[in-house]
């Protein structure tokens, strides 16, 4: 009895001293800063202001973000944005995660050509479709100049055409994340359900409606959340493809505050913004949060 | 004997819709390797060129007179510093979070979860400001923490899972010869958990690589990583596409042998604990 006690008092000694440098650094870089941005947060600090730095202003920065429309505009921007691309990865990955599984053969190499475009860097993607895309001398252009195809070639001068076409790079990008992810939750699903409902005398569109999709349901939420976390948090492809233009047709919500920070240097507006942000991310974290920890422990 | 046809067809259209998909896919990436190896003339002709004499004065130009081997340099730097540091202070709470069960381990866990999930520019900006008031911008410093804030939490959800797939028995029985916790966690659940450190690390090394956010904003001329350097090609004088292919070539293909080679575990990792 003693023993045991002795023992669980050494293994919560032994966590604490394994747990500790991890919690102790991320609190001294990620949450002391957010900590700092809510202080400026209600302050005046900006650099192009001279001599009204540094006062306390209370809450007027929020409302300054409520009367700011191009702060709503942007944060609408991103959702059009994410709803775009996050709807065209799940359901390009979940086909190409149900075509890959029913592969006898070639899966590994066919799943490593696929997932070539994740490992670009994001700016890259952006450069590269810059270039592909060029209205001039594009390969894009030439291809459907040359086969006469009905589709539009000076994509980004257009405000409806530039946001489809960043988010589809976006898409081009991120199918093969939720593809992976799908078709390694296809993978782990238990072959005798299959085999149950084969003997049951299903056919295989039943098969999918009432036990792949089912069970594959969780895995397909999980990934919406993920994509649309990181949709939400877009800036480099924009930034390289269109610096948020025509007008402000794809000034997304983190370009807009980089744009305040550190073109503008309103400061404390900029991290009045983060906090709005950060408490919208935070909704989301904790719906995923429910979703994975809850499950797993 | 019609079923084994049925079969066959459609088996048939699931490659068509691969190989079509992998083609498109590929192919703008194709184009940025291929126009690397062009030169000017060659970049810009149209009909575009198949056919033509590769050249390799784009990656000289970019590297060695436009001083991005100085920027591959600091690349380099910054990946394998904050690579490095991420694991070796996130190791250890990734195994206790596998091995030990303490009060207010799941807040620890959401603790973690929220920071993957915090804007990058509400980090960015505070961090910026602070940094400026004691001097980190445009230090290796600086940017090395600003790339741990992210890849910390990573390691610990990966390689917790990870560890949570070493045997507890092998722990339980090291432990009953007499051996240290510290001792079966860096010699005896560390080699066992081997392939999946190696897709942690490479995916943190991804992450710090590819970054471009943080970088642009903390570091300056001499601490550039890649990522930040490219956008200096696009002159007022026109954009020197054959250069940035260049430079976009070999930021990308190096993370891509990496990536396939340690692929599977590295997609179990990705899909942070959705899929066991």
């Amino acid at each position: 009895m003693k023993k045991s006690q002795s023992r669980l008092h050494n293994e919560r000694t032994l966590a604490i001293l394994f747990h500790s440098p991890t919690f102790i650094v991320l609190s001294v870089i990620t949450l002391g800063p957010l900590f700092y941005a809510l202080w400026i947060s209600f302050f005046n600090f900006r650099l192009s202001v001279p001599g009204g730095q540094n006062q306390f202003v209370g809450l007027d920065n929020y409302i300054q973000i409520l009367k700011t429309p191009e702060v709503a505009q942007s944060i609408l921007t991103t959702f059009k944005f994410m709803l775009i691309a996050v709807s065209f990865q799940v359901v390009l990955g979940f086909a190409l995660a149900l075509a890959i599984n029913a592969l006898p053969k070639y899966q590994r190499i066919i799943t490593s050509l696929i997932l070539v475009p994740m490992m670009v860097a994001p700016l890259v993607v952006g450069l590269m479709y810059s270039f592909f895309l060029n209205s001039q001398f594009g390969f894009y252009t030439w291809i459907v100049n040359t086969l006469h195809l009905p589709l539009p070639v000076s994509l980004f001068s257009q405000p409806g055409s530039a946001l489809i076409t960043v988010a589809l790079t976006d898409v081009w990008e991120w199918t093969p994340y939720l593809a992976l992810m799908f078709l390694a939750g296809l993978q782990s699903i238990d072959t005798e359900s299959y085999e149950a409902a084969k003997m049951d005398g299903a056919n295989s569109w039943q098969i999918f409606t009432r036990i792949t999709l089912p069970l594959m349901m969780p895995v397909i939420v999980v990934g919406i959340i993920l994509r649309s976390m990181e949709a939400f948090k877009e800036f480099d492809k924009p930034y390289i493809l269109t610096g948020g233009g025509p007008g402000s047709a794809t000034e997304v919500i983190d370009m807009y505050t980089y744009r305040q920070a550190f073109v503008s240097y309103n400061f404390s507006f900029a991290s009045a913004i983060c906090v709005v942000l950060f408490i919208i991310l935070l909704v989301c974290g904790i719906l995923y949060g429910k979703f994975v920890l809850e499950r797993e422990m | 004997m019609i079923g084994g046809n049925k079969r066959k067809m459609t088996l048939t259209l699931i490659y068509v819709f691969l190989i079509a998909y992998i083609i498109i896919s590929l192919l703008p990436y194709a184009w940025l390797i291929i126009t690397s190896f062009k030169t000017r003339v060659d970049a810009f002709s149209i009909p575009p060129k198949w056919i033509f004499e590769p050249t390799l004065s784009n990656y000289k130009e970019a590297f060695l007179d436009k001083g991005f081997l100085h920027n591959l340099k600091n690349s380099l730097i910054v990946t394998s510093v904050s690579t490095s540091l991420a694991l070796l202070i996130g190791l250890p709470s990734a195994y206790a979070f596998s091995r030990f069960r303490i009060k207010g381990e799941r807040a620890m866990m959401y603790y973690l979860l929220g920071t993957r999930f915090t804007p990058v520019v509400a980090l960015a900006l505070p961090l910026y400001l602070v940094m400026a008031k004691v001097g980190l911008l445009n230090s290796y410093l600086g940017i090395v923490i600003a790339h741990i804030t992210f890849n910390l939490p990573f390691v610990v959800w990966m390689m917790k899972g990870f560890f949570d797939m070493v045997p507890k028995e092998i722990d339980e029985a090291a432990k009953v010869d007499g051996c240290s916790w510290f001792y079966i966690f860096t010699r005896i659940a560390l080699p066992l958990a081997r392939s999946g450190l190696a897709a942690t690390a490479v995916f943190c090394a991804v992450n710090s690589w590819n970054e471009f956010f943080m970088a642009l904003i903390l570091t300056g001329r001499a601490t550039a990583t890649m990522p930040v350097a490219i956008p200096g090609l696009l002159t007022p004088q026109g954009t020197i596409w054959g250069q940035i292919a260049a430079v976009g070539t070999v930021i990308s293909v190096p993370v891509l042998i990496f990536a396939i080679i340690v692929q599977k575990n590295m997609i179990k990792g990705m899909t942070m604990g959705a899929i066991k």
